[in-house]
């Protein structure tokens, strides 16, 4: 026996939407690599190794070529492993890029469902579901949902689980 | 319904006050004789700031009264502006007495009340015992109104067992905060009293001085198992457990004699905690897990160091065995376990050794040592790896140098989360983390394997995953 994966993909736009976080994630990491390693490169302290002053740019180099390919593949990825699917009254969702994560939500053990939209997202026209327990580790989010679908979601959940509730938290 | 009229605070609490302020304006008052340089003027303000203090505390008790009113507690407050604390009696999950020295030398007690929300709590400093007592009994009342089997002693902890202590770990740093504290307020007073420049050049005096810098840590760290073992035994002095009206009832220490409430319905399980000594001297110390408690870690002690045994008969009395085995995780884990506890090592030594060519072959040496201290950490790491399901309560197992073993009942399960991070992904494995809306919100199984993971969360909760499975 092996846990399939959830049957529905997210929006197609949130592959746009992590391009967007990788963008000014990116651009983050570039100028602040290459500030902090101009500043301590033109500085005069002795602790500095030599190449450090001849070559500072070396840092923001390195920063650049290791973020660059990962940051990129990033919403690809992630459009490839984000999943959800409400079956059987329990709700799972599969997210991650290095660190994968599967939830699992029953329906009767949820106290309240939210969705909320970030900037970029208000863009899009995409939200984030989030799913709350009692318990932190018992709890989801979705993100990069059509709004419509988020919020039809969100409906479904919270009647149902207004149906289901019981208070073995 | 009860009903009673508004109280007041013990008027005893006007005596206990002034002392009680005294640290705060102890200080300013100093300073305000010091800069008046002792003119009878100066001493008139300071005569005059201790009265204002004293018409504080009058004014304060004064106009501070609680009421229990139908099936709310009411806490008003009018001194500068009106403020009124409504506490339904349904939602106080406990209700902690505590006497200090201070006020136990009047008879008094400070009533804490947990509402489980933050910022909900009720506190009433300074009552006499008896009506603390009464409040506690009044405040969690039970519904059902259970028969007189009233104090049921679960447990009271023998003396020579306080020799444990010093083996958790507990208040071990206890010297060095003296220490700290002492020199902190050595250095608060001195400049105060314009003795700054003494204390610094007394300072300066120490780090000339290595050996006697070396000598004052040595004598803190000789007395580190010792001042701990005090602090310990102070702390958990008679540690009781009793069962009262559907409420597990802890009561310890000596100078501050603590009690705290569990209201049993809400106990969800238990978390057992042992470290490397106490391992060895075969002891464990128990945590509850309860919903809607704040603060469990001080609050939800259940034990204090006790044989293995003691504690599997208590807890299995107190909230429930577990029965089942605990299932070892795959061999991979061993693997992933020791290459955590030597790797980091291994590589501090090499850049140690490649960053430094000449110099620092004692930080070499050291990371070298550490790494093959490594070895056993890891291979014990990873024999305390566990988890099972009995039925009723799941257990989940992990750590070494503090290895805790959770045991958790099923219904209080609101969730799974399964996270596997790339290198968990390379070895087959992952971590299958049980979310519980109690005590730390998550109690993890690291590196279990995919067929473990399957089964563990299947036997647990089989139609939360049961749509999600297929067959290979």
């Amino acid at each position: 026996m092996r846990i399939r994966e959830p049957a529905q993909r997210v929006s197609p736009k949130a592959r746009l939407l992590w391009l967007l976080h990788s963008l000014a994630a990116f651009v983050v990491l570039a100028a602040g690599s290459y500030i902090v390693a101009r500043w301590i490169g033109t500085s005069r302290w002795s602790w500095v190794p030599d190449w450090m002053h001849e070559s500072w740019w070396i840092v923001p180099a390195v920063v650049i070529a290791l973020c660059l390919p990962a940051l990129a593949a990033e919403p690809f990825v992630r459009y490839a492993v984000h999943r959800w699917e409400l079956a059987g009254d329990v709700v799972y969702a599969r997210s991650g890029f290095l660190t994968r994560e599967w939830v699992f939500v029953p329906v009767s053990r949820i106290q309240t469902v939210d969705k909320s939209q970030g900037w970029f997202e208000r863009l899009l026209d995409l939200a984030t579901l989030e799913i709350r327990t009692a318990s932190h580790a018992g709890s989801s989010r979705i993100n990069g949902l059509a709004y419509g679908t988020a919020a039809d979601l969100a409906e479904l959940l919270a009647r149902r689980a207004e149906q289901l509730r019981d208070d073995a938290t | 319904m009860t009903s009673s009229t508004a109280a007041r605070l013990s008027p005893k609490v006007l005596l206990i006050d002034p002392v009680r302020m005294l640290p705060s304006l102890l200080l300013p008052l100093l300073g305000v004789l010091f800069a008046g340089g002792f003119s009878p003027v100066s001493y008139a303000w300071a005569a005059a700031g201790l009265g204002g203090g004293v018409v504080f505390a009058v004014a304060r008790w004064l106009t501070f009264t609680y009421a229990v009113e139908g099936d709310r507690l009411e806490l008003r407050r009018s001194l500068i502006s009106r403020s009124v604390k409504t506490i339904p009696l349904e939602r106080i999950r406990g209700v902690d007495i505590a006497s200090p020295p201070l006020l136990r030398v009047f008879g008094l007690a400070v009533l804490k009340i947990d509402t489980g929300a933050t910022g909900q709590e009720g506190e009433l400093n300074g009552v006499t015992l008896a009506e603390a007592e009464r409040l506690k009994a009044v405040l969690l009342r039970q519904q059902d109104a259970a028969p007189a089997q009233a104090q049921d002693v679960l447990f009271k902890l023998p003396r020579r067992w306080l020799l444990y202590g010093p083996l958790s770990g507990a208040y071990l740093l206890t010297p060095f905060a003296l220490a700290g504290g002492a020199i902190g307020l050595a250095f608060q007073v001195g400049e105060e009293l314009g003795l700054g420049r003494q204390a610094l050049r007394a300072g300066r005096e120490l780090v000339n001085h290595p050996d006697l810098l070396i000598l004052a840590v040595l004598v803190l760290v000789v007395l580190m198992p010792i001042a701990g073992g005090i602090m310990y035994a102070l702390f958990t002095w008679d540690f009781t457990l009793r069962r009262r009206e559907g409420h597990l009832v802890a009561e310890r220490g000596l100078l501050t004699r603590r009690s705290v409430s569990l209201e049993s319905a809400r106990v969800r399980g238990y978390e057992s905690v042992d470290a490397l000594a106490e391992r060895w001297a075969g002891v464990v110390r128990v945590w509850a897990i309860v919903t809607g408690l704040g603060d469990s870690q001080t609050r939800g002690q259940l034990l204090p160091d006790v044989p293995r045994a003691v504690a599997a008969d208590l807890t299995a009395r107190a909230v429930g065995p577990y029965t089942g085995p605990l299932i070892a995780h795959p061999p991979v884990a061993r693997q992933r376990r020791l290459f955590r506890a030597v790797a980091p090592w291994l590589a501090a030594a090499l850049a140690w050794a490649v960053l430094a060519p000449p110099a620092w072959p004692g930080l070499v040496l050291a990371s070298l040592v550490l790494a093959g201290l490594g070895v056993p950490l890891g291979l014990d790491r990873y024999r305390s790896l566990g988890h099972g399901y009995d039925g009723t309560r799941l257990s989940a197992r992990s750590g070494s140098l503090r290895r805790s073993q959770a045991v958790v009942e099923q219904r209080a399960v609101v969730g799974w989360r399964l996270r596997q991070t790339v290198f968990q992904r390379r070895s087959g494995v992952l971590t299958v983390i049980a979310g519980v809306g109690a005590g730390r919100g998550g109690y993890h199984a690291v590196d279990v394997s995919r067929e473990q993971a399957v089964a563990f969360t299947r036997s647990v909760t089989p139609e939360w995953v049961a749509p999600f499975l297929v067959n290979d």
